[in-house]
């Protein structure tokens, strides 16, 4: 858990960031967004002390930061760089293994560790664990970064731009692999972005900076509904901010009771999202869908209900 | 074994057979020398002065190294980033002053032999080690510089795990040019009576014997490229890994 107050830092008299105040659960992921130079990583490289605040209080754990030694403060936190910066002379599971080592856990706990996470990521360890960082794809490269960052089982996770630099399909990829390893283990993250879909996808709450401050910080579907006037309304984007919300929401929360029946031709699982669910309904010109899990319909879901998630107003 | 292994096996079996057996070089001597002059140099043995021309570079390249790389490590840090302006001068007043200076400075104040010669070399080694120190060390990525630190690894352990590892290509590439340009100035020392290779050719010059001078210059000429493609090898393999 994380609080932060009266955060402000300038560099040569220009100032970067200025009067945040913000705390993230534990369990929770907030993302940072705004236009680039607005001030996300000063933000976040201020929180493991890799610079020093101005002025402001941070807090993590209930600690105050300032007590903690700069170096024991950071193997508590996981970083993952804006950039990724892999060690290009270390192989990938001495990367992963950073952390750990110097928190002198043994040979085999690190082994273990590191074959853990190269499988949560979807690295094969036999074949990926003793490759250089050269030999991987960009987005292999960031999976690493990510999983040398988690390593040593941190209380939190700052994440700067972490699938950033990454055609759309492979940074669709590893955002369905962090929100599932997200459910799996439960991750306690600040995640760096200017991509406001990621932010929406990502996150349990947003903070959206503009010029070193947050203008506003709120669940995602609140800030569609409610955004502040001028620099939020444009940056979260309007036009599409129905089809935005039906995307927060997924099928099982809206479903009827169905008799039992093999699957008809066009179905949505209880895990899609209502987005998906509309757009199947639109393009069938129906009324409602059936709701399949394992080849059986479990239930079924309603246009009618879908529109008025997405309406104006809506609860 | 690779082209570059084969080329460095053949000139280093060569160099060897040339030191242990001079004779073998006699046919080409010949062309050089005027008729009737003694072709082989005979007043030292030559083993004894390739002996003592590679403990001199040897001696001095290491110095050089430890101090280069010192000095490198020490201004790119934080705190030592003051001494930059003045490391460099040090640095360049080796290089630029004339080794031939160096040695007139120093026999006066050390004696004739190994030593003057010895500081000179050192002198003159200096700059490519710490020139490089300096860039290899300027040149890890400012990403990985930043991983490491938020990582949490100390400042020792960010210079001797990550920061030095990746600077030692480019480090090496420095003890290299350092090494070889020695290995050709250590002849100089045999004028303040080093023992070394110089000596078989400035016996050469003096006496007129163009033989002896061509001896020494292809023995010393021998050693410098088996040191410069061996170094070249370890710099290669140390850049792969
Ligand atoms: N080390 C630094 N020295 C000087 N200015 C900096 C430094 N780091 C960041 N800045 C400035 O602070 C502002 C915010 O930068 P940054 O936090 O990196 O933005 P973001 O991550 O949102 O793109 C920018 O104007 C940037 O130029
Ligand atoms: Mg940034």
């Amino acid at each position: 858990m994380i609080r932060v107050s009266g955060l402000r830092k300038s560099f040569e008299g220009v100032t970067a960031v200025e009067g945040l105040d913000f705390e993230v659960a534990h369990g929770e992921v907030l993302a940072l967004v705004g236009t680039s130079g607005c001030g996300k990583s000063t933000t976040l490289r201020m929180l493991n002390r890799l610079i020093e605040p101005d002025a402001g209080h941070i807090e993590i754990d209930g600690r105050d930061a300032r007590e903690v030694s700069p170096d024991a403060l950071r193997r508590g936190i996981g970083y993952v760089i804006q950039g990724v910066g892999l060690f290009p002379h270390w192989t990938v599971a001495q990367n992963i293994g950073t952390v750990p080592r110097l928190l002198r856990w043994d040979r085999a706990r690190v082994r273990a560790r590191v074959e853990e996470l190269l499988e949560l990521f979807g690295l094969e360890a036999s074949e990926y664990a003793d490759k250089y960082p050269s030999e991987l794809s960009g987005g292999q490269q960031q999976r690493v970064g990510v999983a040398r960052a988690m390593a040593a089982e941190p209380a939190m996770l700052l994440m700067d731009e972490p699938f950033g630099a990454l055609d759309p399909v492979t940074r669709g990829r590893l955002q369905d692999e962090f929100t599932a390893i997200r459910r799996r283990r439960g991750i306690t993250a600040i995640l760096v972005t200017h991509d406001m879909d990621e932010a929406f996808r990502l996150a349990d709450r947003i903070a959206v900076m503009d010029a070193g401050q947050i203008l506003q910080i709120d669940t995602p579907e609140r800030l569609l509904r409610g955004p502040r006037e001028g620099f939020v309304r444009q940056f979260v984007g309007l036009d599409d901010r129905a089809l935005r919300i039906l995307s927060l929401h997924r099928v099982r929360e809206l479903s009827r009771p169905a008799a039992d029946a093999p699957a008809p031709n066009q179905w949505v699982s209880p895990d899609d999202t209502l987005r998906e669910a509309a757009s199947r309904l639109i393009w069938e010109a129906g009324d409602s869908l059936a709701v399949v899990e394992e080849g059986r319909v479990t239930a079924e879901i309603r246009a009618e209900d879908i529109w008025r998630t997405g309406a104006r107003g809506a609860p | 074994m690779s082209r570059a292994g084969l080329a460095l096996a053949a000139l280093f079996a060569l160099f060897v057979a040339l030191v242990l057996r001079p004779e073998l070089m006699s046919p080409l001597l010949r062309l050089v020398a005027e008729p009737g002059q003694v072709l082989l140099y005979d007043r030292q043995p030559i083993r004894v002065l390739v002996g003592w021309h590679l403990a001199l570079v040897a001696a001095a390249g290491a110095v050089a190294c430890a101090v280069g790389v010192l000095l490198g490590v020490l201004v790119t840090r934080p705190a030592g980033a003051d001494f930059m302006t003045l490391a460099r001068m040090i640095s360049n007043l080796g290089q630029t002053f004339p080794p031939i200076a160096v040695l007139a400075i120093a026999v006066p104040l050390l004696g004739f032999g190994f030593e003057p010669t010895f500081l000179a070399l050192c002198a003159y080694g200096l700059l490519p080690v710490f020139e490089n120190t300096v860039a290899g060390l300027r040149g890890v990525p400012a990403t990985v510089r930043e991983a490491a630190r938020g990582m949490g690894l100390a400042g020792a352990q960010r210079l001797w795990r990550v920061e030095l590892p990746l600077a030692a290509p480019v480090i090496l590439t420095g003890l290299r040019l350092s090494t070889v340009i020695n290995i050709g100035t250590a002849t100089i020392g045999s004028t303040v009576g080093a023992v070394g290779l110089g000596e078989v050719i400035i016996a050469g010059l003096q006496s007129g014997n163009t033989a002896f001078v061509l001896q020494g210059a292809l023995l010393v000429a021998l050693m410098a490229i088996c040191a410069d493609l061996a170094l070249r090898r370890i710099e290669r393999a140390l850049t792969r890994a």
